[in-house]
């Protein structure tokens, strides 16, 4: 980390005057890194934009261009703008030093100067820059990983919608950073019956991923088709209670009998599923009593709560990064606007009802952006 | 967010005050880690001026119980808003974690 070589590191030293610039040059050399000079605006600027050094030293008073301009012009081009610049000049006004600040440059060294001081400017800086390309070189590196992760994420998820007799469905799924913790799923059984689950894994980012992926991996190896609601939580949990702590999962698993038009509701910790009933033209929280998140403590028995749907009604399962989706004021969402926007007028699309819904989100947050994931899925019956 | 501790015959009083929220999580759970590290196995949460409470607040108030439990001891929370109440609820945490509506009787629980 901080080796004390300098040889791959280069200095521009720019001054008018041969006899500073040879001083400036001796005082250097010690430092060990390798020395380019100019002794005018247009050159320095000119070197700075082919060898981009790690650090320029830049006279204030030139001919033609002046220091305070190089600076300017080095700041404004996006090749040389992070190269840090130390103002070297006679001038000692303050204001000069605080233009020069104000122009982007590190630092202001006062003409006659100090050798000492100048090379312990110098390495401090130096080594300012090198830490900050290795922080930025470094986030990137985190951010293409993060990236890939979401990818990954993203293709465990669905990639199609089934059709289901009489039922029409639509989802949204955003994550707030790039990976996240949010989790749809659907399997289809015999019988015409399916099983729908939204979860929603504590956190967000790579921790919540992982234990995405894992309830993912759970759903799908169940032993058996996932019929019974109630059963199907109990058997992610017994295996997320070895792996969550201290985080926990929540999930609301819906299994729909498309001959029947019934639905049996298990939930864990999750807000329960919203249904908007045609013939009042009313939309409820649908009252479902539950068990606490998944990977906490094994259950003793999960309830279940059943439902029957008619022509018109509409199903939604959702995560609370909607309903706790935040605005400028620091209000959230809530469900009493959820509620109503389910309720809006007309023979819907899902696709067209859930873009509505997280317009009207958005239109709330008012440009503050989801500081959590945001899932839903909605069905229609026929 | 802001937490105030004090001690009282054995109890560790753990006031929050504020929203406990994501950005305040972290910081909680330190709190509750130090507070725990001790002797302590007797510990109160008065939410009486807690105003909002994230899915990343109930991950803070499991990481305490469960902590409680491995020392055998105690654990309360006590005097929760309205909405704060509704989402121990509505989540089932409410199921695992006693909840009493006045510190007073929170202290009587956990004696």
């Amino acid at each position: 980390m901080a080796e004390n070589s300098r040889e791959n590191e280069s200095l521009l030293l720019v001054d008018d005057n041969p006899t500073n610039l040879q001083v400036l040059y001796q005082t250097l050399e010690t430092t060990g890194c390798k020395l380019l000079v100019a002794k005018n605006g247009e050159t320095a600027l000119s070197i700075a934009q082919k060898a981009t050094p790690d650090l320029i030293l830049l006279d204030i008073m030139m001919p033609g261009i002046d220091g305070f301009e190089v600076c300017r012009r080095l700041k404004a081009d996006p090749a040389t703008a992070s190269i840090p610049v130390i103002f070297l000049s006679a001038l000692t006004d303050t204001k000069d030093k605080v233009q020069g600040l104000q122009l982007g440059a590190v630092d202001y060294v006062s003409k006659p100067f100090q050798p000492d001081e100048v090379i312990a400017r110098v390495d401090t800086h130096l080594t300012i820059h090198r830490l900050k390309r290795e922080v930025e070189e470094k986030k990137d590196a985190l951010e293409d990983e993060l990236k890939a992760a979401s990818d990954v994420q993203r293709r465990l998820l669905p990639k199609n919608l089934p059709e289901i007799t009489g039922l029409k469905l639509a989802v949204n799924y955003e994550t707030s950073l790039y990976a996240g913790g949010d989790y749809y799923d659907i399997a289809k059984m015999a019988d015409d019956q399916w099983g729908f689950l939204v979860a929603d894994a504590e956190g967000h980012s790579a921790p919540a991923a992982v234990m995405m992926a894992m309830t993912c991996a759970l759903f799908r190896s169940y032993p058996n088709p996932p019929m019974e609601p109630g059963e199907l939580l109990y058997f992610l949990n017994e295996h997320l209670c070895k792996v969550a702590d201290p985080s926990f999962v929540t999930a609301l698993y819906v299994v729909y009998d498309a001959g029947s038009r019934t639905l049996k509701i298990a939930r864990a910790g999750h807000p329960p599923p919203m249904i908007y009933q045609s013939a009042e033209k009313k939309a409820i929280e649908y009252k479902c009593s539950g068990v606490f998140p998944m990977g906490i403590d094994p259950y003793q028995q999960v309830p279940v709560t059943e439902a029957e749907l008619h022509p018109g009604d509409r199903i939604l399962m959702y995560t609370d990064g909607i309903t706790e989706r935040f605005n400028t004021s620091g209000e959230t969402y809530g469900e009493e606007r959820l509620l109503r926007q389910l309720e809006a007028d007309g023979d819907l699309e899902p696709r067209d009802l859930l873009a509505a819904i997280m317009k009207d989100v958005n239109d709330f947050a008012d440009g503050r952006p989801a500081d959590d994931d945001q899932a839903l899925l909605l069905a229609i019956v026929k | 967010m802001e937490i105030s501790q004090k001690e009282e015959n054995g109890i560790v009083f753990l006031a929050f005050e504020g929203r406990l929220d994501g950005a305040a999580a972290t910081e909680a759970e330190q709190t509750v880690k130090s507070v725990l590290e001790g002797e302590t196995n007797r510990l109160l949460f008065d939410f009486a001026n807690l105003e909002y409470l994230s899915s990343a607040g109930l991950r803070v108030v499991l990481g305490a119980a469960k902590e409680i439990k491995r020392k055998d001891g105690k654990f309360v929370l006590c005097a929760l808003n309205a909405y704060v109440k509704e989402v121990f609820e509505v989540s089932g945490f409410g199921a695992i974690i006693p909840i009493t509506d006045s510190v007073e009787a929170g202290i009587k629980e956990i004696t």
